[in-house]
């Protein structure tokens, strides 16, 4: 049985980030969660920090928040808890939506009963799944209200990609995409979109059936890009690569924020379906080329750039995001996509710079570990962190 | 017929080689097969081949094939020297507690048991300073073979490159007092453990800081700085030789500099590949070889009181560092355990302090020689549980 849905006051948020653990003597990925989980058993932010599939990763959670800069403050804390005992462990921690060059077969199974449970069923995939998301939540008052909104949100989803996009590099090679890791994620069977139910009764009849197969247990089986969450009363934004830096994982939180907020008040276009026929082809587009994609528009039928939507969109929410106290994210946001700055960019500068992906992972270390400037200094700054 | 040889014929170096390789491997899979760790295997075959090569005496052929010796065992101490993480020891202090209380109990430890014993003091104290070290061929093939990940395996590996320094360092310094026993001039006694100290790690800075930059000037490919390594190992070892420096401190004091210098153009990491581990194999053999029974039984308790002291102090140093370690203490006693492997190595420094003076090594040889085999045998079992035991190993 599904949960019920717990209604969330609305348009609140809360961030998950997967990190990366890697050594510091050659930056490729080490087995270090269990050691650095135990060093911050007794720490006050012990509860958000969990372990992830493979030892080379953990997943921390914000609290709930209503608010971009106390976002910022509470991610910036356990920034600064985890950079300090993984510092005594002599383990790196980075963002980034993939090592760029960790082989996926020397991972290892996080031990415990579900990992293991998924490694059995899924073999290699489970090892390859070793990539690293921002899962954004936002809270909903009604079940019904989360579906909707998916739904509204699913034409978003490249943006929210090339925003985020910060896994160019695959097992030691350039992919030529800006986010390869979501094709991690596709090859999980039951990955992709949710069905297009319009209620929040439909969608546990649907849930329902799909459990009478014996596939489904629990709504964590569902790898899809937006997935509503019952019992937090949110809706969940799976789509992100882990941003490089705090504050650009903060400003996507406070994005899908202020767009939910935004997009609450536009009325239901007939023929929403239609967004999925091409919903394919522009998460494609998105993962490939980033800012540079052409996406398809629904509505008008024509290809149109990804850049130009998001600064629309931008625009759009300007008001809302104001209200929200945002306006720094999203100006953070629309000066990275004017000069088509994000992860991507930054890691094949640096691999250009540098000349090797370890020393691209170190100087990611080195980006991670910075302590976020104040919310009201990000504005530039933060633009800046990533075009130097 | 003038183009046969004379029967039996003459068993060539090569010939022994050869078959001690090909047995040393055969038994290194067999301990695998039952879980044990190869290097286990490879010192219980020369174990078992000891008796049949009474009357091939080895040490020659540790002389004689001393610069391949020399260059497989200064690959392992650069790779050792590479884990050497200054700024880890800074960042953690209960790094260096461990790595200080240990190599310190040890050398005090063993040098007031064997004194205790009746051996003379700075006999003892040069087998205790060779004490020091823990192996760094049997940490690299055991945490290798199993694919070990994680602190314990990280530190040990640190831990390993400081103690390995420290046993070197004493081992040099206490020459001087070798020389003082056997009254050479007091110049020699002050300067010559100074030139070695000083000479080998100023070559070995030297080499660290060069490295890199000639690295820069090849492609970024790992085969090219295998060679580039090859080479500066090479060099270094030849330098040494040539000097009349230490070898091994040249090495470390190498690998310690590559990885502790700003490394803007860092050297790409390296496998040390099937080539080494030959070498190895044949050493492990030929030191397993070397323990026949009256040997073992000529060295007596005092070797039996080497290797329980040496074991226990080795231990109690790294326990001493729990409060301060971010490991639980579980963990730490695992780590503590990962040191037991003693230093073939230790075998070659013996032979060159008793090629200076003959009647020097003699009297250590039988205790050092017991302890080097028994330690052999039963470290990398201690390690691999311990490895094992503290989660770093494929579960």
């Amino acid at each position: 049985m599904l949960n019920p849905f717990c209604s969330a006051e609305a348009l609140t948020m809360g961030v998950e980030l997967e990190l990366q653990l890697v050594n510091l003597r050659d930056f490729d990925l080490t087995r270090g969660a269990e050691s650095l989980l135990a060093a911050l058993a007794k720490s006050p932010r012990a509860d958000c920090i969990k372990p992830e599939i493979t030892e080379s990763m953990i997943e921390v959670n914000s609290a709930v928040h209503t608010s971009y800069g106390s976002l910022l403050r509470d991610l910036d804390d356990i920034r600064a808890e985890i950079c300090a005992a993984a510092e005594k462990l002599n383990i790196g921690v980075a963002g980034g939506g993939a090592h760029p060059f960790h082989h996926w077969a020397e991972r290892r199974i996080f031990p415990t009963e579900r990992f293991s449970a998924i490694s059995e069923l899924y073999g290699y995939l489970a090892k390859q799944f070793t990539v690293f998301g921002q899962h954004v939540h936002i809270g909903c008052a009604s079940g019904d209200a989360a579906v909707q909104l998916i739904h509204k949100l699913a034409a978003y989803v490249p943006q929210f990609i090339a925003l985020a996009a910060s896994s160019p590099f695959s097992q030691g090679a350039d992919t030529a995409y800006a986010s390869s890791r979501l094709h991690a994620v596709s090859a999980f069977p039951l990955s992709g979109h949710m069905p297009p139910v319009t209620t929040y009764a439909e969608f546990e009849r649907y849930y329902d059936h799909m459990a009478s197969f014996g596939i489904v247990r629990s709504m964590k089986d569902f790898y899809w890009d937006i997935r509503p969450k019952p019992e937090y009363g949110t809706l969940e934004i799976r789509v992100c690569d882990t941003p490089l830096d705090i504050e650009t994982a903060a400003a996507i939180g406070a994005f899908a924020q202020a767009l939910c907020a935004w997009l609450a008040e536009q009325p239901c276009a007939n023929g929403w379906e239609d967004e999925y026929h091409v919903y394919g082809y522009n998460r494609f587009q998105a993962c490939r080329f980033g800012f540079d994609a052409e996406i398809v528009e629904v509505g008008s039928k024509r290809l149109v750039s990804l850049r130009e939507q998001i600064l629309k969109a931008l625009d759009a929410i300007a008001s809302h995001a104001h209200d929200l106290g945002s306006g720094e994210a999203i100006a953070l946001l629309r000066e990275r996509t004017a000069a088509t700055i994000n992860g991507a960019r930054w890691m094949r500068d640096c691999l250009m710079r540098e000349g090797s992906l370890a020393d691209v992972v170190r100087d990611m270390c080195g980006l991670w570990a910075k302590p976020a400037l104040d919310a009201g200094a990000v504005n530039g700054a933060g633009a800046a962190t990533l075009a130097d | 017929m003038p183009f046969i040889p004379a029967l039996p014929p003459p068993l060539t170096e090569a010939l022994l080689l050869g078959v001690l390789l090909a047995i040393g491997a055969l038994a290194g899979a067999a301990a695998q097969r039952f879980r044990l760790p190869a290097v286990f295997g490879y010192v219980l075959a020369g174990f078992a081949v000891g008796p049949l090569m009474l009357d091939f005496p080895v040490r020659p052929i540790l002389t004689e094939a001393r610069v391949i010796v020399d260059v497989a065992v200064g690959l392992v101490l650069f790779e050792l020297g590479r884990r050497l993480d200054l700024q880890w020891l800074r960042r953690d202090a209960s790094l260096w507690v461990a790595a200080l209380a240990e190599s310190a109990l040890t050398f005090v430890g063993i040098a007031g048991a064997l004194i205790a014993f009746g051996f003379p003091w700075i006999h003892s104290a040069v087998a205790a300073a060779i004490g020091v070290s823990t192996s760094p061929a049997v940490v690299w093939l055991v945490t290798n073979d199993e694919r070990a990940q994680g602190q314990v395996t990280d530190r040990c590996l640190n831990l390993v490159a400081v103690n390995t320094l420290i046993g070197f360092m004493l081992a040099t310094m206490l020459v001087a007092a070798v020389h003082l026993e056997y009254q050479a001039g007091w110049i020699t006694i002050l300067l010559h453990p100074m030139y070695v100290l000083l000479g080998s790690l100023a070559v070995g800075v030297t080499m660290g800081v060069l490295l890199p930059y000639v690295a820069a000037m090849l492609s970024r490919r790992p085969e090219s700085h295998f060679a580039i390594i090859v080479a500066a190992v090479l060099i270094a070892v030849g330098l040494a030789i040539a000097l009349k420096l230490s070898v091994f401190l040249a090495l470390i004091a190498t690998g310690a500099t590559v990885r502790n210098v700003p490394r803007r153009f860092a050297l790409l990491e390296f496998d040390l590949g099937g080539g080494a581990r030959a070498l190895y194999i044949v050493l492990f053999v030929v030191t397993g070889a070397q323990a026949t029974w009256p040997a073992l039984q000529a060295a007596g308790w005092a070797a039996l009181i080497y290797v329980l002291v040496r074991a226990l102090c080795k231990w109690v140093g790294v326990m001493l560092s729990t409060p301060l370690s971010p490991l639980p203490w579980r963990q730490n006693a695992c780590l503590g355990l990962t040191l037991m492997p003693m230093s073939g190595m230790a075998l070659l420094l013996m032979y060159d302090i008793s090629e200076r003076y003959p009647a020097f090594g003699e009297e250590l040889a039988a205790v050092l020689l017991a302890a080097i085999v028994i330690f052999d045998l039963l470290g990398p079992l201690v390690l691999k549980f311990a490895l094992k035991r503290a989660g770093d190993l494929d579960r």
